[in-house]
């Protein structure tokens, strides 16, 4: 038994922590969902699928995601090409696609993709990195970017591009290079805001840094948020008890404001708990990008950890009210199929990438 | 060179990678201490928030005190009235609904089409509504017998303001009507929320306008209740949180009472004028009469637009309280207050006598005031002048006064000011100066306006209530204290005396012996109410002119006219020699006091003093 158990590649740490986060997700989306039964068990098959697939794809040597990497991208590309083609307009957003039975977010899959093919790129490459092979990666970022910026999904669209943002500067982009792009993002920061932003968006960053304007109406969520979280004091309410998300004065609970209700049952100790457990999650990960047995899986492991990260950063941020509204789930307790999946197979290709390991080079 | 270069590599993203991590764990470190602001430092204001936002809290209306007479019969009470009332959102099909309970219950097509209007808003959130008002017996029975199968209606009890006597009690009492104003006495339920009151009365939230019922409007009114639902993001009533029980009204306890103020009413018939008695020993009021009168009972529960506004148009003004509000000359019934003026002064005595030849002649200018018996009293002192009343007695007495004191003396005896502590809206009437003539008509006092004082003429006028305040002074020796309506609040009353000074006690005796002479002797003006009760009474009697005429034939042709026929007054006291009850009693029109007021006085004394 034991034997055969040596054979299955496993992260103890991991799963656990994910699989605590995932029970006590399941309890909050319960009471977030108004005890909506059906949505919770619709949750927990994605939950156990996850985990098998995680299990799964943790299995077979990384290679095989060095290999497989362009591939990946371009499948992602075509399905999310297919879903601008095809895909059901859903709330004025094109961002599904429907196969079988289920309706799955295409993008998603551009969040491990992206990473993956860039690692692959840029795991022989001297250092320091040269131009082109900036320019090259640069390009394939504002690609991917752009084709989900433009169904429209800003919040998705930031994480693809930042997830290969982190695998550029952790494979050695200059310094130099960082302070002139930091540059240019701040001239030409009048230019996103009007090009770029859609009015809705332009309206949202306007209500975070005023947002007595207009209570009732662009800041309502923001302030029934804090209000939610800060009534629910160091104990909470108790499980089921808020009265802000259970009288549905607080949008969205099941999905981008699922935190504010945690704060309001389960106050700030509940928020205690669960920043720690995400927190243990994302210094596990440091620790195995720093003991990966290669460039690929260190650039890889600290893309997708650092993208989760930066998922539940400025989710956690947008709704505490430390930026403005932007539509982003809380990982592994959002609702939501393909978010889910998509995490699973993160942390799988990252327990596959750090639990092998090779001998010294030969 | 090739482990060389890949440590390096290693040692370069690991430095990079705990860059990144370190922002990561600041971030976390941000959004910790954020939640902390939320949660442990604005914890109060945001639970407030949270309560803001889900509780709402509706007002439920007190129940008024109940008003009593003097033995403990109720003058206004409240009516139990039953409501039918419908949880809108419970009934899923509104068309159904009406059919189903168009046999049981009679429903208007305003009743209908009202609550169709409103049953969409209601059935959205939450809240009761009305479908039928005061249903009746046979209603309540009907449904009753099928409320099993009208599961969201129920019958509710609401009250009315309901008065036993609501034609005679009708100005004392006064009414009731909606108000808005309530919710300035509970700052802690937002305006917006009184719609959503929860009502006792069937009329809705309501106020004491006149009478008893706005004097004591704090007083009856007792505290409101509230009832806090939870409500949900959408205005939905979720459930009942809490209840605070309001707290019913005090009660009001008056000195009226209801079989003499009967007699007052019946008295007077049809006729116009006042009655106002006085209890000497408590000082309570237990007559307040004023014809013609209204139903209380229709305007505190809604009355019809078009009978209310004529009401208002009546050329009668029955909404005008002529036992506070009434302005008439007390003519003959001053009489006593000049001679307490002349014998307190010193400008005359008991025995002082003149001459009555029917008139007074003023020496300044010859002008002539006739007495109202051709060929007058012969000889006449204070005594017989009282008796027969002799103006030329009381305009020669008069004719001898100092205005100002006469005014100040007219003034102790509570003409020219308000003499009731808890009437509603009593006019001070009026006592003339010389410098009110001069401000108001640029002209001297002159001689000529002291004398017309003398016989409660010109300038002088007063209100029942202030001829009842006064005859109860008389009655008294001056020892009443001012009179009130109710007994049971005794916090504020004054125990104002009012003044008699410089009037000894022999005066007092000799004073109740004329008035008892007015009425019980051969020679009274009054005698002819003598024969109507088996007690003796003391008093004076008045004909108020309302116009300044000459000679008795000019009269006559004046009389023809209703309106400026001359009003009856009589002011009285008894039972004699102990008085226990005082009386003023002022009949417009009437004409001659003694035999037309007179009467109405005696059955009104009668009831009181015979309970």
């Amino acid at each position: 038994m034991s034997k055969y158990f040596q054979k299955i590649y496993f992260d103890p740490y991991l799963f656990f922590s994910i699989f605590l986060l995932s029970i006590l997700g399941l309890f909050f989306l319960f009471s977030a969902s108004n005890s909506d039964a059906s949505m919770v068990s619709k949750q927990l098959v994605f939950i156990v699928a996850g985990f098998i697939m995680m299990i799964l794809i943790s299995q077979p040597d990384p290679d095989i995601f060095r290999r497989m990497s362009l591939l990946f991208l371009l499948l992602s590309i075509m399905l999310l090409g297919i879903t601008y083609l095809f895909g059901p307009e859903i709330n004025g957003a094109q961002r599904w696609v429907r196969v079988g039975s289920f309706s799955f977010q295409s993008s998603e899959l551009l969040k491990l993709a992206v990473p993956l093919f860039l690692a692959n790129f840029l795991y022989g490459k001297k250092l320091p990195i040269q131009r082109k092979e900036i320019f090259f990666s640069l390009v394939i970022i504002f690609c991917c970017f752009f084709l989900v910026y433009r169904q429209p999904d800003l919040g998705t669209a930031l994480i693809v591009a930042l997830s290969g943002l982190f695998v550029l500067f952790l494979s050695g982009l200059s310094w130099s290079f960082i302070g002139g792009s930091f540059m240019v993002l701040v001239i030409s920061s009048p230019f996103i805001w009007n090009i770029l932003l859609a009015p809705f968006q332009r309206q949202r960053i306007a209500t975070f840094f005023n947002p007595e304007a207009d209570p009732f109406g662009a800041s309502w969520n923001i302030i029934q948020s804090k209000v939610a979280i800060g009534s629910g004091g160091f104990f909470g309410k108790g499980f089921g008890e808020g009265s802000q998300t259970q009288l549905n004065f607080l949008p969205e609970t099941e999905t981008d404001f699922i935190f504010s209700v945690i704060g309001e049952e389960f106050g700030f100790l509940g928020v205690l708990l669960l920043l720690s457990i995400y927190l243990f999650i994302l210094l596990r990960c440091f620790y195995l990008a720093l003991t990966a047995r290669d460039r690929f899986c260190r650039l890889v492991i600290g893309g997708l950890s650092l993208t989760f990260a930066a998922n539940l950063i400025i989710n956690l941020c947008m709704v505490v009210g430390l930026l403005p509204v932007v539509g982003m789930p809380l990982p592994f307790i959002s609702k939501g199929g393909s978010s889910l999946i998509s995490l699973f197979l993160a942390f799988g290709i990252i327990i596959s990438m750090g639990t092998h390991k090779k001998f010294l080079p030969q | 060179m090739i482990f060389e270069e890949r440590q390096l590599e290693k040692n370069n993203f690991s430095s990079r990678a705990i860059l990144l991590f370190g922002i990561v764990i600041l971030s976390f470190l941000a959004i910790l201490i954020q939640v902390f602001s939320l949660q442990i430092s604005g914890y109060t204001d945001y639970q407030l928030a949270s309560l803001n936002n889900k509780n709402y809290a509706v007002p439920v209306q007190s129940l008024r005190g109940e008003i009593f007479d003097r033995n403990g019969v109720p003058l206004v009470r409240n009516e139990p009235t039953f409501d039918l009332i419908t949880n809108p959102s419970l009934i899923s099909n509104i068309d159904v609904f009406l059919e189903d309970i168009q046999p049981v219950i009679f429903l208007s097509e305003a009743d209908e089409s009202t609550y169709r209007k409103l049953y969409a808003d209601k059935a959205f959130v939450n809240k009761e509504l009305v479908l039928k008002k005061d249903l009746s017996d046979i209603e309540i029975a009907r449904f009753n017998v099928r409320s099993f199968s009208f599961k969201h209606a129920f019958i509710a009890k609401r009250y009315r303001r309901i008065s036993d006597h609501p034609e005679i009690f009708s100005h004392v009492l006064g009414y009731t009507s909606i108000t808005e104003d309530d919710f300035n006495k509970m700052p802690n339920i937002p305006r917006s929320h009184w719609k959503d009151v929860e009502l006792t009365y069937a009329n809705g939230l309501i106020k004491g306008r006149t009478g008893l019922e706005d004097t004591y409007n704090d007083h009856l009114n007792g505290q409101h209740g509230s009832k806090i639902y939870e409500m949900n993001a959408r205005g939905q009533f979720i459930k009942e949180l809490s209840y605070t029980n309001p707290e019913k009204g005090s009660d009001l306890y008056t000195h009226l009472d209801i079989d003499a103020q009967r007699s007052a009413a019946e008295y007077i018939g049809n006729r116009k004028g006042a009655v106002v008695a006085i209890d000497l020993k408590s000082s309570g009021i237990n007559v307040l009469y004023s014809s013609p009168s209204y139903s209380i009972n229709k305007i505190s529960n809604g009355m019809d637009e078009k009978e209310f506004q004529d009401l208002i148009n009546n050329p009668e003004k029955p909404f005008f309280n002529r036992a506070l509000q009434g302005r008439y000359p007390p003519a003959s019934t001053i009489k006593p207050a000049i001679g307490m003026y002349g014998l307190s002064k010193g400008i005359i005595d008991w025995e002082y006598e003149i001459k009555d030849p029917g008139f007074f002649t003023l020496p300044e200018t010859g002008r002539v005031y006739r007495g109202w018996l051709k060929g007058g009293h012969g000889k006449v002192n204070m005594r017989k002048a009282m008796l027969v009343s002799s103006n030329t007695y009381f305009f020669s007495l008069a004719y001898q006064s100092d205005i100002t004191e006469l005014s100040e003396h007219l003034y102790s005896l509570g003409f020219g000011q308000k003499v009731c502590f808890d009437c509603f809206d009593e006019d001070k009437a009026f006592v003339p100066t010389p410098e009110w003539k001069y401000s108001l008509m640029n002209a001297g006092w002159v001689k000529g306006d002291t004398v017309n004082l003398g016989v409660g003429q010109g300038y002088l006028i007063a209100t029942p209530m202030q001829l009842a305040n006064y005859a109860s002074i008389l009655a008294t020796k001056g020892g009443i204290i001012e009179p009130s309506v109710v007994s049971s609040v005794k916090n504020e009353k004054s125990t104002k005396l009012w003044k008699t000074e410089g009037f000894s006690d022999s005066d007092w005796k000799k004073m109740h012996d004329a008035l008892l002479g007015v009425i019980e002797s051969d020679y009274g003006t009054a005698r002819s109410i003598r024969n109507l009760k088996d007690f003796q009474v003391a008093g004076k009697s008045g004909t108020a002119e309302l116009v300044s005429l000459d000679s008795k034939e000019a009269y006559l042709e004046v009389r023809t006219s209703e309106l400026l026929r001359d009003h009856s007054i009589i002011i009285a006291f008894g039972p004699m020699p102990n008085p226990r009850y005082a009386i003023s009693v002022v009949i417009e029109n009437g004409e001659s006091g003694g035999a037309v007021a007179g009467p109405v006085a005696i059955e009104v004394l009668k009831s009181l003093i015979n309970e």
